[in-house]
C-alpha cells in the first residue's frame, strides 16, 4: 500500500519565497515498493486509492485539498489553506504498445508516454532519452513537475510548439473519493488510449474536446491530476546563439516573426537563398535602465538533427551567479532606490547570458538545472506579438517613472494553445516578463503589489489586450481581471468544471486564488451532455 | 625601530589571517544527470533549497592498520535511493591540524550531501 505522512504545519512557502501561505496539514505520499507490488499499473492504481482516501478524510473534515509539486509558482495558485498534498514522490512513468492505443488514434505508440504527476521535467527528459525521444518544449528549466507545468500553463519560447500542456494528449484525474471518481480525459477528435487500457487504470473515460481543453490548464481546480499521457518526439539537438543586436531589429522581429526578410542573420542559419531561418526559440533581453538603448541581447536557438557527438555544453550552461551578492545589493537598494539602475547595470553580465555564447545540446541539456538564487519575483504578461513593442515600451517606461524595480525585462514567444484558460491565447503570444529579486516596499521604493496593479492599469489604459501567467506575481484581485483577459472563455471553463465536479468537490478543490479571481464560482446553467464522452 | 617591528607584526597577523581564511573552503560536486530528492516543506534558504540534505559533522577514527576510510551512504528517509546527486565537503585549518597532530588517525568529516530522487520505475 502507498504510505502517506501527515505533517501538521502553520504555513508553507514557495521555492522563491513568495509566501508564506497558511496551511494546516501537509500530506506526503510514497508509493508501494516494487518488491511488494511489481506491476507499475498496480502501484499506480494503489496510489489512486490512497489519494481517494485522503480526499475522503479531508471531505469528512469539511476542508479543502490541493496538490503541489516543486512549489515553483510565485502566485498562491497552488495553495490551499487547509490541506495540501506533496506529490513529488508519485513518479511512475511508462511507455505504450500499439495494442494500448485507440483504433482512431493519430499518434504513434512509440511517441506516447504515461507520466505520474510528480515526475519533474528532468526525470521525464531522462526517461524519454532512454527511448530516443524528447519533450517538444519545456519551461526553459527542468525542476517543475509535469502536473504543475500543465496546471499553470508553463511555457518556453518555442515558436512553433507552444506550451507544455500542448503535447498532453490524456489526463487522468481523481475528482472525488468514490469508485466512479477516477476519470480519464482525452480529445474525442484525437483519442489516444483504448478503453481496455483505461479500464486497467480503473478509470471512466470521457472523450470530449471541450472538457479536455478546459481541464488542460485546470489551475488545480479540476481535481487531483494523477497522471498525464504525452506525445513526445524523436530526440533532437538545439544550437543556441546569444547575440547583441540592434534593438529596433530585435523588436521588429518580435512584431513580424519574419526571420526570412530580416536584416538579422546568423552565419550557418540561413537557407539556400541566404535568407534567415526561423529559429526554434527566440528570446529578447532588455535592460530598461541601460544608457545604451540602441542594442539588446537576443537568444536564438535552432533545431538540429540528433547526432551522438557534439561539444559538451555544460561548461557554459552551468555558469550562474549565486544569489547572495544580488540579495546584498537589493538590501542596499531598499534604502537607496536610485542605486538600482546602476546595480542592475553592474549585474547585467551575471543576469544576462554571455554575448556571442554558442552551445549545442539536447533540450534537456540546454535548459538544465536552475539553481535557487534567493527570493525572487517575476511578472509575466501575454500580449499578441504584434503589440509586443508597444507593450514593452509602456511597461519599461513604468519601471522608470514609478520604479525603479530590481529586475530586467525579457520577451518570449509562444504558439497559441488550445487550452481554454491558457495565457498563450493569441496566435503567437509574446510573454513580456520582468524577473528579478524580491524586494520589500519602503518609503522610497514602490511595492510589488502596487507595481503589479500599475502594470495592469497601464496595459488596459492603452487598449492592449493581455493575459497574465497564472503562476507568477500579479494583482490577482484586480477588478474583473479574468473576465477582461478571457471573456466568455472564463465562463466556459467554469461551466465545464461545474459539470465535471460535484458541488462538494468543487469546494474541496477550490482555494483562495480561485476565489480572488472569481473562478471558484459554480455555474448553474450546464447544457445537457456537455461532458458526454463523444467517441 | 619599534614602529617597524609593530608594522611587521601587524603584517604577519594579516597574512596569517588570510592564510586561515584561505584554508577554510568548500567544494561541491554535483551530478549532471538525475533529479535530487526533494524536501517538503521547504525550509532551507541556501543553494540547497528544495533538496533533502543530509549533513554530517563528525570526527572519524582510523585504526593504526587501516590505510583509508569509506563512509557508506545508506538508505534513509532523506536518502531513499542511497545514490548521490550532490556532495559538498568543507575543509578547515582545524581539520588539517587535527589530522596532522594525530598522524591521520583522526579526521574531521564535514559534509553535506543530497541523494538522487528515488526511482520507482
Amino acid at each position: 500500500m502507498a504510505r502517506t505522512t501527515k505533517l501538521t504545519l502553520k504555513k508553507l512557502d514557495t521555492l522563491h519565497n513568495n509566501g508564506p501561505f497558511p496551511l494546516k496539514i501537509l500530506y506526503k505520499t510514497k508509493l508501494e515498493g516494487s518488491g511488494v507490488m511489481p506491476s507499475k499499473l498496480d502501484r499506480y492504481n494503489d496510489a489512486a486509492n490512497e489519494i481517494q482516501r485522503l480526499i475522503k478524510e479531508t471531505h469528512n473534515q469539511n476542508e479543502g485539498f490541493r496538490a503541489y509539486g516543486s512549489a515553483w509558482s510565485m502566485s498562491n495558485i497552488a495553495h490551499q489553506k487547509d490541506r495540501m498534498h506533496f506529490n513529488a514522490h508519485m513518479n511512475l512513468r511508462s511507455n505504450f504498445m500499439d495494442q494500448d492505443l485507440h483504433a482512431l488514434s493519430p499518434y504513434r505508440a512509440d511517441n506516447i508516454f504515461m507520466l505520474q504527476c510528480g515526475n519533474t521535467i528532468k526525470e521525464v527528459s531522462e526517461f524519454l532519452e532512454e527511448h530516443g525521444k524528447s519533450l517538444k518544449t519545456t519551461g526553459a528549466s527542468n525542476g517543475q513537475t509535469i502536473a504543475g507545468c500543465i496546471s499553470t500553463g508553463v511555457h518556453g519560447s518555442a515558436l512553433g510548439v507552444g506550451s507544455v500542456q500542448d503535447y498532453v494528449v490524456g489526463i487522468n484525474l481523481i475528482i472525488g473519493p468514490d469508485p466512479g471518481d477516477i476519470v480519464y480525459l482525452e480529445r474525442h477528435t484525437k483519442p489516444t488510449l483504448n478503453d481496455v487500457f483505461v479500464q486497467k487504470m480503473k478509470a471512466r473515460v470521457i472523450r470530449n474536446d471541450g472538457l479536455f481543453n478546459a481541464a488542460l490548464v485546470g489551475l488545480g481546480a479540476f481535481g487531483f491530476i494523477h497522471g498525464v499521457v504525452i506525445e513526445a518526439q524523436n530526440i533532437f539537438l538545439l544550437k543556441r546563439y546569444v547575440k547583441k543586436i540592434d534593438k529596433k531589429v530585435a523588436l521588429q522581429l518580435a512584431e513580424s516573426m519574419d526571420f526570412k526578410n530580416s536584416s538579422f542573420k546568423i552565419n550557418g542559419e540561413t537557407d539556400s537563398n541566404g535568407k534567415g531561418k526561423t529559429p526554434y526559440h527566440y528570446k529578447i533581453f532588455i535592460n530598461q535602465y541601460s544608457k545604451d538603448q540602441s542594442k539588446c541581447v537576443v537568444e536564438c536557438i535552432y533545431k538540429k538533427p540528433y547526432v551522438q557527438s557534439y561539444p559538451d555544453p555544460f561548461p557554459i550552461i552551468k555558469e550562474s551567479l549565486y544569489g547572495d551578492l544580488i540579495n546584498l545589493v537589493i538590501k542596499i537598494s531598499q534604502k537607496f532606490p536610485k542605486a538600482i539602475p546602476a546595480f542592475v547595470k553592474m549585474l547585467e553580465k551575471s543576469i544576462l547570458p554571455e554575448v556571442n555564447e554558442e552551445t549545442t545540446g539536447t533540450l534537456a541539456e540546454t535548459f538544465w538545472d536552475a539553481p535557487y538564487q534567493g527570493p525572487a519575483f517575476a511578472c509575466s504578461f501575454g500580449v499578441d506579438h504584434k503589440d509586443s513593442s508597444k507593450a514593452l515600451e509602456l511597461l519599461a517606461e513604468l519601471t522608470k517613472s514609478d520604479g525603479p524595480i530590481p529586475g530586467i525585462f525579457a520577451m518570449r514567444f509562444v504558439k497559441q494553445s488550445q487550452a481554454t484558460l491558457s495565457f498563450a491565447k493569441f496566435p503567437t503570444t509574446c510573454m513580456i516578463e520582468i524577473d528579478g529579486v524580491l524586494w520589500e516596499k519602503s518609503k522610497k521604493l514602490i511595492g510589488l503589489k502596487e507595481f503589479s496593479t500599475l502594470m495592469i492599469k497601464t496595459l488596459k489604459a492603452n487598449g492592449i489586450p493581455f493575459t497574465i501567467h497564472w503562476g507568477k506575481c500579479a494583482d490577482w484581485g484586480f477588478k474583473s481581471l479574468v473576465e477582461y483577459m478571457y471573456g466568455d472563455q472564463a465562463t466556459t471553463w467554469k461551466t465545464y468544471r461545474s459539470a465535471l465536479l460535484s458541488k462538494p468537490m468543487q469546494k474541496l478543490f477550490s482555494n483562495g486564488f480561485l476565489e480572488t479571481t472569481g473562478l471558484a464560482k459554480k455555474e448553474d446553467e450546464i447544457p445537457e451532455d456537455l461532458i458526454a464522452s463523444l467517441a | 625601530m619599534k614602529l617597524s617591528r609593530l608594522f611587521l607584526l601587524i603584517l604577519s597577523c594579516f597574512f596569517f589571517s588570510l592564510l586561515l581564511l584561505q584554508s577554510c573552503y568548500s567544494v561541491r560536486i554535483r551530478s549532471e544527470q538525475g533529479a535530487y530528492e526533494p524536501e517538503a516543506p521547504l525550509v532551507r534558504e541556501d543553494y540547497y533549497r528544495g533538496m533533502a540534505v543530509v549533513e554530517l559533522d563528525t570526527v572519524i577514527s582510523i585504526g593504526a592498520t587501516s590505510k583509508d576510510f569509506t563512509l557508506l551512504i545508506k538508505r534513509s528517509e532523506l536518502c531513499p535511493s542511497a545514490k548521490l546527486h550532490t556532495i559538498e565537503y568543507k575543509n578547515t585549518l582545524g581539520s588539517v591540524l587535527l589530522s596532522a597532530v594525530t598522524f591521520g588517525r583522526k579526521r574531521k568529516v564535514k559534509i553535506k550531501y543530497v541523494c538522487m530522487k528515488d526511482n520507482p520505475n
